[in-house]
C-alpha cells in the first residue's frame, strides 16, 4: 500500500495538471469507493420517488445496493438493501410499494423503516439474538434532504449537508424555484447509458465548455444553426458560431466551487417565452410578482455539477446521476423533472427534449460517450502520463466565499473537482 | 425507390395483400441497413413518429422519457447528423442486419387504407473496436394509403431490454 500513501495521491492532482492513473487504475478506484464514496454526501434519489407509505426505491451508492423508503408515519428512511439474516439483497425490482418487505430466501420480513417485522420458526433462535437492530435492514449512517433531494453518507461525521454544498446549493434551489408550487417531482422515469470508461470523464465534462466546437460539431445544420434543444421561442435552433469564429459556448464561463463543485453558464441569454410559457410565466408573477419572477427565470447557468457525482441540468430542467460500476464502466441516468404546478406541457415537453439532448440516443451525448471510451483507451499509454486542465489558469476572477469565475471556458470547475478529489484522497 | 414500392402505389384500390403490407415493411428495413437515411425518413408521413419506449407496456411518449421519440423534423435532423462528417460516434460507421419474421395484420381500416402491422426482428450492430450488440423485439407499423402510396404514420419499436442501460445508440431500430 505504500505506493498510494497519501504524498503519492498529492503529487497526483497538480495546478494545471492530473495523472492519467487517476483514471486508469484499478486500486485508486478501490481507495476512492473508500474515501470519497465513503466518506461525503452522495446525492440517492428524491423524494418524490417515494411518496406514499411502502414506497421504495432501490439504488446504489457506490457500489453498494441501498434503498429509499416511507413508513407508516410518512417518514423517510434509507437503508441498506440486504437481509439482516444472511445477506440476499431483499428487493429486487427499482420501484415498488410493500408494507412489509419481504426476503425471499428465508421468508423474513422488514417493515418500510427497516425492523424485523417477522421471522418465520422464530422460536428456534437463541433468546435475544434477533432483538439487535443490526438484523434488521440497517439505516445507512446518515441522510439529509434538502427541498427533496436525499442525500446519503456512509460516514457517520461527514459534516452537515449544507455546509458541504455550500454557495453551490443554489443550483437546486434554481430549478426548484421555477416549479410554482416551489416542489419539483421525478416523475417520467430516467434515461439509462453506459460507457467503456472512467466516472471522472463525465465529470470533467460536465464544466467543459471548450469541447463542442470539435465533439458536437455534427449537431450543427447547413444554416449554422444547432438543433432545437427546448421548447420556446428562445429554446434553441440557435447561431452555434460567433462572428469571429469561435463556438458561442466556448466564450462562456465557468465557475469552480469550494467542496469540487462547479457551474457552466448557461447557452441562452434570454427567457423562454412564447405559447404555453407565456400562460406559466403569468402563474408565476401571480404568485411571486414580476421582479421575483425574472429573478427565477433569468439564464444564469447551463448545469451546476456537485460533487462527486450529481449534476442539476438547469438549462433542461433535469438531473443527472453518475454510478461509477468499475475504474473504466460508469453507468449515467438522467431523471427529468416536473416542475410541480406549471402547466403540465411545460413538463412533458421536457421530457421530450430530454429524450434528443441526453438519452443513449441523444443528438449530443452519443459524441461524448464517444470521447470518454476514446480517452480511456488513449490514456493506456504509457509515458504521455498528463492529463492537462490548464485553460484559464491564473485568470480566475474571485467572487468571494471560495467560488471563482474563469471566463472563456476555463477548465477552473474540473480543477476544483481534482483538487477536491485530491483532498479527499490524500486525507 | 425500389420497385416493390412501386408496385403498392401501382396498385388496384383494395385491400393490400399481407405480401405487399410485407414488403413495404421489409424494404424499410433494408434502407436502415443501407443507411439509405434519406430515402428512408421519406417513407414517413408528415404527421409521423418514430417511438422506441424505454419500459415495458408504455403508453405515451409524454409521461415517461423513451429511447426514441422523434417527429417528422427531429427524424430529418437526426438523419441530418447521422450524414453529417463531425458524426465522430459513427467513425467508423455501424454496419447492421435487421432480421424480421411473425408478420400479423393486427386491425385494418374498412375502406383499406389504413393498417397495423405487427412484426418480429432482431437487429445485429457491428462496428469496428466495439463489441457484438445484438437488439431484438416487435414492431408495430401503422400505415396509412394515400394517393402518393403507403406511408408510415407510426413505427413502434418494443426491444426486449428497453428498460435496461444502453451503450451509444446510433441507429434507429
Amino acid at each position: 500500500m505504500s505506493a498510494y500513501n497519501n504524498e503519492h495521491f498529492r503529487n497526483l492532482v497538480q495546478t494545471d495538471r492530473v495523472h492519467r492513473s487517476v483514471y486508469t487504475d484499478p486500486q485508486i478506484f478501490e481507495i476512492e469507493m473508500e474515501k470519497i464514496f465513503g466518506r461525503t454526501w452522495v446525492f440517492v434519489g428524491h423524494e418524490s420517488l417515494v411518496p406514499n407509505f411502502g414506497d421504495y426505491y432501490c439504488t446504489t451508492l457506490g457500489r453498494q445496493p441501498i434503498v429509499l423508503s416511507r413508513d407508516e408515519a410518512g417518514k423517510l428512511h434509507v437503508l441498506y438493501n440486504r437481509c439482516g439474516h444472511r445477506g440476499a439483497k431483499v428487493l429486487s425490482k427499482e420501484r415498488g410499494n410493500q408494507r412489509v418487505f419481504t426476503c425471499m430466501y428465508h421468508g423474513w420480513g422488514f417493515r418500510p423503516d427497516g425492523k424485523l417485522a417477522g421471522v418465520p420458526m422464530r422460536g428456534d433462535f437463541p433468546e435475544g439474538v434477533l432483538d439487535d437492530p443490526v438484523f434488521g435492514m440497517a439505516p445507512l449512517p446518515r441522510f439529509e434532504s434538502y427541498r427533496g433531494f436525499v442525500f446519503a453518507c456512509l460516514d457517520p461525521n461527514v459534516m452537515p449537508l449544507k455546509d458541504y454544498l455550500g454557495e453551490a446549493i443554489r443550483g437546486i434551489d434554481e430549478m426548484v424555484d421555477r416549479a410554482p408550487d416551489g416542489e419539483v417531482q421525478f416523475w417520467a422515469g430516467c434515461h439509462r447509458y453506459i460507457y467503456k470508461g472512467n466516472w471522472k470523464l463525465q465529470m470533467d465534462n460536465m464544466a467543459d465548455t471548450y469541447h463542442p466546437a470539435a465533439c458536437h460539431g455534427s449537431t450543427v445544420g447547413p444554416d449554422g444553426r444547432q438543433f432545437q434543444r427546448r421548447a420556446g421561442a428562445e429554446g434553441g435552433a440557435a447561431p452555434f458560431f460567433a462572428p469571429n469564429g469561435e463556438a458561442i459556448v466556448s466564450q462562456l464561463g465557468v465557475r469552480g466551487f469550494p467542496n469540487g463543485h462547479s457551474s457552466e453558464q448557461s447557452l441562452f441569454d434570454k427567457e423562454q417565452r412564447g405559447g404555453v410559457i407565456e400562460e406559466y410565466r403569468a402563474l408565476m408573477v401571480s404568485r411571486f410578482g414580476e421582479e421575483r419572477t425574472a429573478e427565477i427565470m433569468k439564464n444564469r447557468r447551463h448545469s451546476l455539477t456537485l460533487f462527486p457525482t450529481t449534476d442539476i441540468l438547469i438549462a433542461q430542467t433535469s438531473v443527472r446521476i453518475v454510478k461509477p460500476l468499475a475504474v473504466d464502466l460508469t453507468e449515467v441516468e438522467i431523471w427529468p423533472v416536473r416542475l410541480k404546478g406549471a402547466p403540465e406541457v411545460i413538463s412533458t415537453d421536457l421530457v421530450k427534449f430530454v429524450n434528443i439532448t441526453h438519452s443513449a440516443s441523444s443528438f449530443i451525448q452519443t459524441d461524448d460517450l464517444e470521447a470518454f471510451e476514446r480517452c480511456q483507451e488513449g490514456l493506456k499509454t504509457q509515458g504521455a502520463d498528463w492529463v492537462l486542465i490548464a485553460r484559464g489558469v491564473g485568470a480566475e476572477i474571485d467572487e468571494g466565499n471560495g467560488v471563482l469565475l474563469g471566463p472563456r471556458s476555463s477548465e477552473v470547475g474540473m480543477r476544483a473537482k481534482h483538487n477536491m478529489w485530491r483532498d479527499l484522497m490524500s486525507a | 425507390m425500389s420497385t416493390l414500392a412501386n408496385k403498392i402505389k401501382t396498385a388496384p384500390r383494395g385491400a393490400l395483400t399481407m405480401e405487399e403490407l410485407r414488403d413495404f415493411i421489409e424494404n424499410e428495413a433494408d434502407l436502415l441497413d443501407e443507411q439509405r437515411f434519406d430515402e428512408w425518413v421519406a417513407l414517413y408521413a408528415e404527421d409521423a413518429v418514430y417511438w422506441a419506449p424505454a419500459k415495458p407496456d408504455q403508453t405515451s411518449w409524454l409521461d415517461h422519457v423513451s429511447l426514441f421519440y422523434d417527429d417528422k423534423h427531429t427524424m430529418k435532423t437526426r438523419v441530418q447528423r447521422l450524414k453529417h462528417p463531425m458524426i465522430h460516434c459513427q467513425d467508423p460507421k455501424s454496419n447492421c442486419v435487421r432480421v424480421l419474421s411473425n408478420f400479423k395484420v393486427e386491425w385494418a381500416s374498412d375502406d383499406g387504407n389504413e393498417y397495423r402491422v405487427r412484426s418480429k426482428f432482431l437487429m445485429l450492430e457491428d462496428r469496428q473496436g466495439a463489441d457484438r450488440r445484438v437488439f431484438g423485439g416487435r414492431y408495430t407499423h401503422t400505415l396509412r394509403r394515400t394517393a402518393a402510396g403507403l406511408e408510415i404514420v407510426l413505427k413502434k419499436v418494443e426491444l426486449t431490454n428497453c428498460d435496461q442501460r444502453f451503450p451509444m445508440l446510433t441507429q434507429p431500430f
